[in-house]
C-alpha cells in the first residue's frame, strides 16, 4: 500500500501533468507551426477583439441560437463543464495534498458542495451517454471511442466519490481514483478532450474570420 | 508480611503507571481511552475526526516512553528533555498560522504522515485516518 | 455502401464513369496529398476537435428537410467522407469516392451555417471543400459542374459566352432600354472610369434584362462607369466550388487585372452571392491577397450607397407584401443584411421578415455550386430544402426578393415544386420598377 500509494501520488502525478501540459503545449506548437507553413493566412486574419468576442459569447449560457434551440443540452453541458473543472481544483483534499507537497494552498470548496458537483458530473455523463444512444444525429456520429472517452472522464469522479464515502475497499479505491485522474489528464492531449485548448484556438480564428472579415456574428 | 509488601508494591506500580504520567499531561486529558483526535478548533468539520487510539498506537510504534517525539516544542528537532505533553496542540499551532508557524491541520497531518512514510507503516491516505463511522 | 446510400444513387457520368477508371493507388495518393500536403493545420484542428455531439445538425436545411435524418447532418456528412478517408489512410473504393462526391457536391451548399451552430466553430463547409478538392483531383466531379469549370478555363466566363456575343449583348441591352431612357449608355472600355460593373455569365446568357436595368440605374444615379469588352468581365467562379483551385486563381486574376487595365477605382458587381465569396474570401487568398487587390462592392452595397447619397430616388413603393431571402455569401459572408433591408424598406411598404433571418437564414440549397451540378441533382436540392418552402409560406408574402443568382435559381425550383404562391424577383427588378427616372420619356 505504502509504496503503491506514494508512487501514484508522487512520480506518476509528475508524469501525468508533464504529459498533459507538455502534450498540449506540443500540440499547440505543432499546429501553429503547421499553420504557418500551410495555412499562413490563419495568422493574417486573427483579430484579437473578434477572437475574444467569439470565445466569450460561446461561454455564456443561452447566448447563441443553438443553445436556445437545445435548452436541456445547454444546461447540462454548462453544469457539467463548470463542475468538472471547479470541483477537482478546489477540492479540500486535493488542495491539502498540494499544500503538504509544495506549501501552496488556495480557497477550497466545502465537501458538501464538492459532493453535489460530483453528482452533477456523473449525472451529466449518464445524460451524454443516453443522448448519444438515443438522439439519432448524435448516435450516427458516435463510435466506441466516444464512450471510452466519456468513461475516462467519469472514472475519476466515480472512484473519487466511492473513496470519499469509503464504499468498497478504501485503499484500493483511493489508488484507483488517483490512477483514473492521471489517465484522464494523459488522455487530454491525444483525444478530442484536447478541445480544452483547441476551443479557444478554433473559436479565436473562426471568430476573427466571421467578425473582422465577414462582419457577421458567428452564433 | 510478604503479602502486605506485594500489595504495596502493586499499588505503587499502579500509581507509577497511572498517576505519574498525569503529573505531566494534567488531569484534563486521560489518554488511556483516547480513540480519535478531537478538537473544536476547526469550526465546521469537513471530515470525520481522525482515528487515533493513543495507547495502542504507542505500543505498536514502541514509543510508549517517548512522549516528546510527538509532544514537541520544536517540531524539526524534538528534544527528549523538553516535552510539551499536556499542552493543547492549538496553543502553538493556530488554525490560521503566521508564516513561521505550522498551521494546525498541517501540524496534525505532518505529525502522523511524515513518520508513517518514514517508517513505511501506518495510514497515509485521507480516508485511512478520517474513517467514516 | 449501405442500402440507403444505394437507394439515393443518382446517375451522373461525371461521377460514375470517371470513378470507374480510378486505381486504388491513385485514390490513396491523391487523398493523402490533399490531406497532408495541401491541408493540414486547420484540417487537423477541426477533425481532432469534433466531439461528435451532433449539435451542428440543426443548422443544416438538408437535415431539417429530411426529417432529421442524421446522414444529412454536417457531422454526418464529414463522417461519410473525410473521417473514413483519414481512418483508412486513403484506402477507399471507387464507390466510396462516388458517394463522397455526391455528398460534398450536391448535399452540402458550403453555406457555413453549421459554423454558427458548432460549439467549437468547426468549419464543416471547409471540410466539404477539402473533399471536393480530392474529388476534383481524382477527376470525379458532377458532369454539369465540370462543364462550367471547363467554360471558365477556356472562355474566362461561366457560360461559354463568346467574346463578340458579350459585346453584342451589351449593345443590344443598350438599344433595348433606350426606348425608355434615350440617353442611356453602356460605356465599354472606358479607361479611368470610377468603377467597372462586373456580372456573372448567366446575365448575358439568359437574364440579360438585369444588365439593362442596371444600366438604367447607373444612368439615373449619374455615375461614371464602364464595362470591359474583353474576357475578365465575368466575376463568377464555379471552379472554386468544383475544387479546381488552379482555374479559380486564373479567372480571379483575369477579373482583377481587367479592373487594373481599365484603371478603375473599384469594381461593382451585380446581384450574385458566390462571386462575392470568390473575390472576397477564396480567390483573393489563393492569389495571395489578404483583402481584395482592388475594392469590389456588391450590388447591395452599391444600391445602399446610391440611396444614402440621394442619387437613387424612390418614386413609388411596392405595396404587395414581400419578404427577403438573405443570401449566405453576402450575409454570412459579408454582413450586408442591414444594408439590404434599408434598400428593401425604402422601396417596399409591406416588408415581412422570414424566420429565422439575417445571418441565421436558411440557405437556398442551390449555392455552393450545387445548382451547377445540373438536372441530375435538382431533386436532391429541392427535396433537401423543404424548410425553405415552409419558411417562405409562413411569411404570407406575395413577393420574394432574392439578390443572388444561385438563390434565384434554387428558389425558383422550390417555388415550383412546393407550389408556393409567391413571385420571385431580384432587388434590381423592384428598384427598376419603382425608382424615380428623370431621363425617361
Amino acid at each position: 500500500m505504502h509504496s503503491i500509494y506514494t508512487f501514484v501520488t508522487g512520480p506518476l502525478v509528475w508524469v501525468a501533468f508533464l504529459v498533459f501540459i507538455g502534450g498540449l503545449a506540443g500540440k499547440f506548437v505543432y499546429l501553429t507551426s503547421l499553420a504557418k507553413n500551410k495555412d499562413p493566412y490563419v495568422f493574417s486574419y486573427l483579430h484579437l477583439k473578434y477572437a475574444l468576442r467569439s470565445i466569450i459569447v460561446w461561454l455564456i449560457p443561452f447566448s447563441t441560437r443553438n443553445m436556445r434551440l437545445n435548452p436541456v443540452m445547454t444546461v447540462v453541458t454548462f453544469a457539467f463543464h463548470i463542475c468538472l473543472i471547479i470541483a477537482p481544483i478546489f477540492l479540500l483534499a486535493h488542495v491539502i495534498m498540494f499544500e503538504e507537497a509544495w506549501g501552496v494552498s488556495w480557497w477550497t470548496l466545502p465537501d458538501a458542495v464538492a459532493d453535489v458537483m460530483t453528482w452533477v458530473v456523473l449525472a451529466s455523463i449518464v445524460f451524454f451517454v443516453v443522448r448519444r444512444r438515443v438522439v439519432p444525429e448524435a448516435r450516427y456520429v458516435t463510435g466506441p471511442k466516444e464512450f471510452v472517452i466519456l468513461g475516462l472522464v467519469a472514472l475519476p469522479f466515480l472512484t473519487g466519490f466511492l473513496a470519499y464515502y469509503q464504499i468498497f475497499d478504501y485503499q484500493t479505491m483511493i489508488i484507483l481514483h488517483v490512477l483514473a485522474g492521471e489517465a484522464m489528464l494523459v488522455a487530454i492531449p491525444f483525444t478530442w478532450l484536447s478541445h480544452v485548448m483547441l476551443y479557444p484556438m478554433i473559436r479565436g480564428y473562426m471568430g476573427s474570420e466571421f467578425g473582422a472579415e465577414r462582419h457577421v456574428k458567428d452564433w | 508480611m510478604t503479602g502486605k509488601l506485594a500489595l504495596w508494591a502493586g499499588l505503587g506500580l499502579l500509581t507509577a503507571l497511572f498517576v505519574w504520567p498525569t503529573l505531566f499531561v494534567g488531569p484534563a486529558l486521560s489518554q488511556d481511552d483516547m480513540t480519535h483526535i478531537i478538537t473544536d478548533a476547526f469550526g465546521v468539520k469537513q471530515r470525520p475526526a481522525s482515528v487515533f487510539v493513543h495507547d495502542e498506537h504507542n505500543i505498536k510504534a514502541e514509543i510508549e516512553d517517548d512522549c516528546w517525539l510527538c509532544h514537541h516544542f520544536d517540531g524539526k528537532n524534538p528534544d527528549p528533555m523538553d516535552s510539551s505533553a499536556g499542552m493543547p496542540c492549538v496553543d502553538c499551532h493556530p488554525v490560521k498560522a503566521d508564516p513561521d508557524q505550522t498551521p494546525l491541520m498541517q501540524a496534525f497531518h505532518k505529525q502522523c504522515k511524515d513518520c508513517h512514510l518514514e517508517k513505511k507503516a501506518g495510514p497515509i491516505a485521507c480516508g485511512e485516518c478520517h474513517v467514516r463511522p | 455502401m449501405s442500402e440507403a446510400a444505394l437507394a439515393q444513387k443518382i446517375d451522373d457520368p461525371g461521377l460514375d464513369e470517371t470513378a470507374a477508371k480510378l486505381t486504388p493507388e491513385r485514390i490513396r495518393t491523391t487523398i493523402n496529398r490533399v490531406l497532408q500536403q495541401e491541408n493540414s493545420a486547420r484540417l487537423k484542428a477541426f477533425v481532432g476537435t469534433c466531439v461528435s455531439c451532433g449539435l451542428c445538425s440543426d443548422a443544416c436545411h438538408f437535415f431539417l428537410s429530411h426529417d432529421r435524418d442524421p446522414k444529412y447532418s454536417p457531422a454526418g456528412k464529414v463522417k461519410q467522407t473525410l473521417w473514413e478517408m483519414i481512418r483508412t489512410k486513403g484506402n477507399v473504393s471507387q464507390e466510396f469516392i462516388v458517394r463522397a462526391a455526391t455528398i460534398a457536391y450536391t448535399e452540402c451548399n458550403v453555406c457555413k451555417r453549421c459554423v454558427q451552430y458548432c460549439p467549437f466553430g468547426i468549419d464543416t463547409a471547409y471540410l466539404m471543400t477539402v473533399v471536393r478538392r480530392i474529388c476534383h483531383l481524382l477527376g470525379v466531379t458532377p458532369l454539369y459542374l465540370q462543364d462550367t469549370s471547363h467554360s471558365h478555363a477556356s472562355t474566362f466566363n461561366q457560360m461559354w459566352v463568346k467574346d463578340d456575343e458579350w459585346i453584342d449583348t451589351l449593345q443590344w441591352q443598350e438599344d433595348e432600354y433606350r426606348d425608355e431612357i434615350p440617353n442611356l449608355r453602356i460605356p465599354l472600355e472606358k479607361e479611368g472610369a470610377d468603377f467597372f460593373y462586373s456580372v456573372i455569365g448567366p446575365e448575358p446568357k439568359f437574364r440579360t434584362q438585369l444588365i439593362g436595368q442596371a444600366a438604367v440605374l447607373m444612368n439615373e444615379c449619374g455615375v461614371d462607369w464602364t464595362m470591359p469588352a474583353t474576357p475578365g468581365w465575368d466575376n463568377s467562379d464555379m471552379s472554386m466550388y468544383s475544387g479546381d483551385l488552379e482555374i479559380m486563381g486564373r479567372i480571379k486574376r483575369a477579373h482583377f487585372e481587367t479592373a487594373r487595365r481599365l484603371r478603375v477605382k473599384r469594381v461593382v458587381m451585380g446581384e450574385c452571392g458566390h462571386a462575392y465569396r470568390s473575390v472576397y474570401d477564396v480567390g483573393n487568398r489563393w492569389l495571395g491577397w489578404r483583402e481584395m487587390p482592388i475594392p469590389v462592392i456588391h450590388a447591395l452595397q452599391f444600391y445602399w450607397e446610391m440611396l444614402k447619397e440621394g442619387r437613387l430616388k424612390v418614386a413609388t413603393q411596392m405595396e404587395e407584401p414581400c419578404t427577403f431571402h438573405d443570401p449566405c455569401n453576402v450575409v454570412r459572408g459579408m454582413g450586408l443584411h442591414e444594408m439590404a433591408r434599408d434598400v428593401v424598406r425604402a422601396f417596399c411598404s409591406n416588408f415581412i421578415e422570414m424566420e429565422p433571418n439575417r445571418e441565421q437564414n436558411y440557405c437556398c440549397s442551390a449555392g455552393g455550386g450545387v445548382i451547377n451540378c445540373g438536372p441530375p441533382h435538382t431533386k436532391t436540392r429541392v427535396l433537401g430544402n423543404r424548410v425553405k418552402a415552409e419558411q417562405i409560406t409562413a411569411t404570407g408574402a406575395k413577393v420574394l426578393i432574392a439578390p443572388c443568382h444561385n438563390c434565384h435559381g434554387g428558389l425558383e425550383d422550390i417555388i415550383n415544386h412546393y407550389k408556393l404562391d409567391v413571385k420571385l424577383v431580384f432587388l434590381i427588378d423592384i428598384i427598376y420598377a419603382h425608382m424615380h427616372k428623370s431621363n425617361a420619356i
